[in-house]
């Protein structure tokens, strides 16, 4: 061969290549930003990102509306047994997982013992409370409980179903699960094994989770849903705020600040969403630990907080929380009482604490969460606030992972910190028991340290209640009860405020239609993308 | 001869170091009150499954057991699995080490042969104004802190003059190429992508210039001052009076001694160099290996923490004898396996 | 007569040492510069409740209506996001800056130097070994990357900083100090003292150190400048001093989120940073000229 041939056929090579590297575009892309991490194990992720990415991966058995009601789903029917201990269910045959076999009730089975055996992410929501489970046929699956457990079905939101084959094939041994190895945790980290709308197509860990649409869903996809789904894991402003002009990104993250949403909302075309997703931002305050352990000085923080500037000028459109659940959340009672700033009645309460006179030998360490800056404007509002009253606050920003660490011992909580929860099924149930059951009291989501058993029994005694309206009525008497405690400051429901490219990206939550589980609102079959519309706003 | 045995020396001495410093670290990361277990598995995860983990991870042990089977794995490649990933940390620091191994790569060459151009320059055009704006520009990049550098770099050309891209490796949409080396430039020009190779290094530019700064004026300070100290020298007069020509005096005569001072600092401000990848790269949201030791830092991932400083600190001891072997070559008066004084 | 005229003659020659040396240090108008700069940032740091123009800034101090206002007569550097004045900040800020340069080097230098001195006198013996081998372990990482992990594993805060930065700092002097140390070692006004039955206390602090002071003290004046640096550093990260307690570095961090429209809220800090870095750097200069010492 001659030199020149060989040289002709080097470049030929090159263009090749050369050309390879633009294609390989998405025609109809949805975009958004994310806070890591996310995991996409169902067994393991349970925060925002997780819930988006297992949504859209997995298929469960009921599906939530907008009211938060269960509508047939993997499951066409399911019926109940008169002692609320039997929950039976009837699968839709012909559902195929990703690799093409069908979703089976030992596939349901499977996902069930392996939630609850790893324990993490929302395994808490089924640990010990259920017996057994059998499977009479290829298409039924029945449960059964140690007691009645009402919002069972809205429980089911965050069953993700696996694929038993799958899982089994990529277990790695030895590992902390005995027979089961490691129970597959290696693989799911960075791979599906689900039948949802879509699948994985790459992850690299701490950059994006990209997903392409699955063509043999068995459900209709509209054709204008996207085709491809990527979360990328960036919060930072200026990255955002640039993606967002070159219409590079769809949606943005909920963590952007005020100040960068007023930017966002300035680009032509981009509107900014806000619904309440049944979020709650507390202020923990603990109940065993001086001086937050007095009722009276507790009661005087609550009168003396500015909650008007918080949700005027610090996280406008938010509205101020009545009580422990959020007002959109079902079972949410209307009557709860609310505090306002009134320094006389701040006063008064504070002069019955038996702190009263040695203020300053009793600060109060509040630690907010450094991964979320507007939190540092409601801390500092605090601190001054609370200044008024002459009772020292000192301000801590805390790493979540320390947070975590922290709230996992009565002597290491710090006498308050400062929290967004929402409920993990769509009732009020779930925050009730997060929050302030005992069983919860060593995690992130108490600092309180209540340690109540009266409480314990009410909150129990109402989730055993399988009729609906008879167990609301009991949420409302625990509303009652633990506002009466005072162990919180209920600051405000939250407002999640998204940046989305109004233009060419049709976005059912935007609309108003919000379902009210964390995670439903960006699955992503529903939202519809037009290339066309978006190449006109290029020009 | 004398390198190699040089170099063993050098080796093995490194080991011991190496051996020093991840007892320091591993320490550190230890004593310190905490539930890694606990924090590994989420706090709803059931007791039996967190005493499981613990016994897996020794945590019951004294803490010189806990050493000898960190240690042990550590010599197998395995640093145990990082609490925010989730994956072995070998396995992280393998995806993302090359980003900052490219980043400090570019950086250290920017630092080195702008410090030496801009040091020459001032030294040669001595007492002029070109050499007193040289030293101004290297005094102001001496007390700058690179973190200053890169939010006035990111504001100036960012947003004022959007000439460079402040974020990332690659514009959002542009194909990785091929992964060979795992360092974009790299991969790009191997398989013929320029567009890419251009795209990725204008990523780097601001990143690798705030990091360079501090180095870079180091670099013409020192160059600048040995210069002038040469140029007074009784050789170079002699030289002169002989009639050989500036440039030749310049080039062969002057240069090379006068590098050598620069060239055997070159290892300490590469230790600013990797200290301050830590903080850039997190300004930057560069995916590299000092932004992922510094999320493991921020959120108490120990495994990765102590991992990745144990890399950085080999990465330090590899340049330092490179350094000390490059300039052993240049001056074989400093005898090689001399002890170098900082 | 006689002693009165010599302790004059004594006097006239301090009198004379003091003015030499001034005349050494003022030769390079640059050190007087940094002098004076460094004079003003600690007029300023030490004064900053009284010569700031809104001291409450500093503290538990938040004003949403006057938020985020750009330069102008009222706010010279503007007001950040929480509407606190970024001039009195900064102030505030020098003081935690230079409480830090400060307490770092008076932990650092005495620790440093003693453990130098010891291992250069010693040199060959096995606590030459000990105290330089573990000196190769701490220079062996950089010194931002160690300090990163101490502050990382206890909690935030400015004390827990100190200490990081001290225990990355120390091995610098006893390097420093070892090389002169072990040079002197062999000196005849050593062994004469050795010979004459001095105490090793006496040929250690008495006879070795004085001939350290020199490069000491100019090494201490330039490390004030890093040292707040790194200081800065830590608090860039959220590992330094906490909120609201104004610091350069956390101030620049929070305030390159507003970037670019809220740009003084990070430039004003970062400047500060700047300009008292320069100032130690120029004194530190200085000092070296005038105390004749080499390195540093």
């Amino acid at each position: 061969m001659s030199k020149i041939m060989k040289i002709l056929l080097i470049s030929l090579c090159l263009i090749g290549v050369l050309s390879l590297g633009v294609a390989g575009a998405a025609e109809r892309p949805l975009r958004i930003t994310w806070a890591w991490p996310t995991y996409i194990d169902p067994a393991v992720g349970s925060d925002f990102s997780s819930s988006v990415a297992l949504v859209n991966l997995y298929d469960t058995l009921v599906y939530p509306d907008v009211k938060g009601d269960a509508q047939p789903n993997v499951a066409k029917s399911w019926e109940t047994s008169a002692d609320g201990l039997t929950w039976t269910f009837h699968l839709r045959p012909g559902i195929k997982f990703h690799d093409g076999t069908e979703l089976t009730a030992e596939d349901v089975k499977f996902s069930m013992n392996r939630l609850t055996t790893i324990g993490e992410g929302y395994g808490f929501l089924f640990v010990g409370k259920i017996v057994s489970i059998d499977v009479p046929d290829r298409h039924t699956i029945v449960f059964h409980f140690k007691e009645p457990f009402g919002p069972f079905l809205t429980t089911l939101y965050r069953l993700y179903i696996v694929n038993k084959n799958v899982v089994m094939a990529n277990i790695k041994k030895p590992g902390p699960y005995g027979d089961m190895g490691d129970y597959g945790k290696e693989y799911l980290l960075t791979h599906d094994a689900g039948s949802g709308p879509y699948m994985v197509k790459k992850f690299p860990l701490e950059e994006y989770l990209l997903m392409v649409i699955n063509p043999n869903y068995w459900q209709q996809i509209d054709l204008n849903a996207p085709d491809e789904f990527k979360m990328i894991g960036t919060t930072e402003p200026v990255t955002v705020r640039t993606m967002i002009s070159r219409r590079e990104l769809e949606i943005t993250d909920q963590w952007q600040s005020l100040e960068a949403l007023t930017a966002l909302d300035k680009i032509k075309g981009v509107d900014i969403a806000g619904f309440f997703p049944g979020t709650e931002f507390y202020y923990m305050m603990h109940t065993k630990k001086s001086p937050t352990d007095d009722i009276h000085f507790r009661k005087a923080i609550a009168w003396t907080m500015d909650y008007k500037t918080v949700v005027d000028k610090l996280f406008p459109g938010c509205i101020q929380s009545k009580g422990p659940v959020p007002q959109t959340l079902p079972g949410a009672d209307p009557t709860v009482f609310q505090y306002y700033r009134d320094l006389n009645k701040a006063k008064a309460e504070l002069k019955r604490s038996k702190y009263y006179g040695q203020l300053d030998k009793y600060p109060v360490t509040v630690h907010w969460c450094a991964e979320v800056p507007d939190e540092e404007k409601v801390a500092l509002l605090f601190m001054s606030n609370m200044a008024d009253i002459g009772i020292n606050v000192k301000v801590v920003k805390t790493p979540w992972m320390s947070m975590i660490e922290e709230c996992a011992t009565e002597e290491t909580s710090p006498n308050i910190v400062t929290i967004f929860d929402s409920a993990h099924y769509p009732e009020a149930a779930s925050l009730l028991e997060s929050r302030y059951k005992s069983e919860s009291a060593a995690t992130w989501e108490q600092n309180e340290w209540l340690l109540d058993p009266e409480l314990d029994t009410m909150i129990d005694d109402a989730i055993k209640t399988v009729d609906r309206e008879e167990r609301f009525v009991k949420y409302g008497k625990i509303q009652h009860y633990i506002t009466d405690l005072c162990p919180t400051l209920f600051l405000f429901d939250q407002v999640e405020k998204h940046a989305y490219q109004a233009t060419y990206v049709d976005w059912p939550t935007a609309k108003g239609e919000v379902i009210p589980v964390m995670g439903y609102n960006f699955a992503a079959r529903f939202i519809k993308v037009y290339p066309d519309k978006r190449s006109e706003l290029l020009k | 001869m004398r390198t190699i045995i040089f170099i063993a020396k050098r080796l093995v001495y490194s080991v011991f170091v190496l051996i020093g410093l991840s007892i320091l670290i591993f320490t550190i990361a230890r004593v310190m009150p905490g539930h890694p277990a606990r924090m590994a598995l989420g706090s709803r995860a059931p007791d039996w499954a967190v005493e499981r983990l613990r016994e897996e991870m020794h945590l019951n042990e004294s803490l010189y057991v806990q050493y000898y089977y960190w240690a042990k794995d550590a010599l197998h490649g395995d640093f145990g699995v990082s609490l925010v990933t989730r994956r072995g940390v070998a396995n992280d620091i393998r995806e993302f080490f090359p980003a900052s191994l490219e980043l400090t790569l570019y950086a250290g060459i920017f630092m080195g042969i702008m410090g030496i151009i801009l040091g020459t320059i001032s030294g040669w055009y001595n007492n002029t104004w070109i050499d007193n704006l040289v030293r101004i520009i290297s005094y102001i990049g001496i007390v700058t802190p690179s973190f200053v550098f890169a939010i006035f770099f990111v504001l100036i050309f960012g947003y004022v003059l959007e000439i460079f891209p402040t974020m990332g490796r690659l514009t959002p949409g542009v194909v990785h190429p091929p992964l060979i080396t795992k360092m974009i430039t790299f991969d790009a020009l191997i398989t013929g992508h320029f567009a890419v190779f251009f795209d990725a290094l204008k990523h780097l530019f601001l990143p690798a210039v705030s990091l360079a700064m501090g180095g870079m004026a180091q670099e013409a300070r020192i160059t600048r001052s040995a210069l002038t100290d040469n140029v007074n020298k009784d050789y170079i007069a002699s030289e002169r009076s002989c009639g050989i020509p500036e440039r030749t005096i310049m080039f062969k005569y002057l240069l090379k001694p006068s590098f050598i001072p620069t060239i055997s600092i070159y290892g300490l401000d590469f230790a600013s160099l990797l200290g301050n990848a830590f903080l850039i790269e997190l300004i930057f949201n560069w995916p590299g290996l000092s932004r992922y030791g510094m999320n493991a830092m921020l959120r108490k991932d120990l495994n990765a923490m102590t991992a990745v400083i144990l890399v950085f600190g080999l990465v330090f001891i590899i340049v330092n004898i490179i350094v000390d072997l490059i300039v052993g070559y240049l001056d074989p008066r400093i005898r090689l396996g001399a002890e170098r004084t900082q | 007569m006689q002693k009165d005229s010599r302790r004059k003659e004594g006097l006239f020659r301090k009198w004379e040492d003091i003015r030499r040396y001034w005349y050494k240090f003022s030769r390079n108008s640059l050190s007087i510069i940094g002098l004076v700069v460094v004079c003003i940032i600690l007029f300023a740091a030490i004064f900053a409740p009284y010569i700031s123009p809104y001291p409450k800034s500093a503290g538990k101090f938040i004003n949403f209506y006057e938020a985020s206002q750009p330069p102008n007569s009222a706010h010279l550097c503007g007001t950040d996001v929480f509407g606190r004045d970024v001039l009195t900040r900064v102030f505030f800020g020098y003081r935690f800056s230079l409480m830090m340069g400060i307490v770092v080097l008076a932990l650092v230098v005495p620790v440093g130097v003693a453990l130098g001195l010891i291992a250069g006198y010693y040199r060959g013996s096995w606590l030459d070994t000990i105290i330089m081998r573990i000196t190769d372990i701490f220079v062996a990482v950089p010194p931002l990357i160690l300090a990163l992990a101490v502050c990382s594993v206890l909690t935030p805060g400015i004390f827990h900083a100190m200490m990081a930065v001290s225990l990355m700092w120390w091995p610098w002097y006893t390097r420093m100090v070892y090389g002169i140390a072990s040079s002197l070692k062999g000196e005849f006004f050593v062994q004469a003292a050795e010979v004459g039955g001095a105490s090793r206390g006496h040929i250690l602090f008495k006879e070795i150190l004085p001939n350290c002071i020199a490069p000491i003290f100019t090494k201490m004046s330039l490390d004030m400048g890093w040292v707040i640096l790194i200081g800065a550093s830590l608090s860039f990260v959220g590992l330094g001093v906490q909120p609201p307690t104004p610091d350069l570095g956390s101030m620049v961090a929070d305030g390159s989120k507003y970037l670019p429209d809220q740009w003084w809220i990070a430039v004003f800090p970062a400047f500060a940073i700047m300009l008292v870095v320069l100032a130690f750097n120029l004194l530190g200069d200085g000092i070296r000229d005038m105390l004749g010492a080499k390195g540093g």
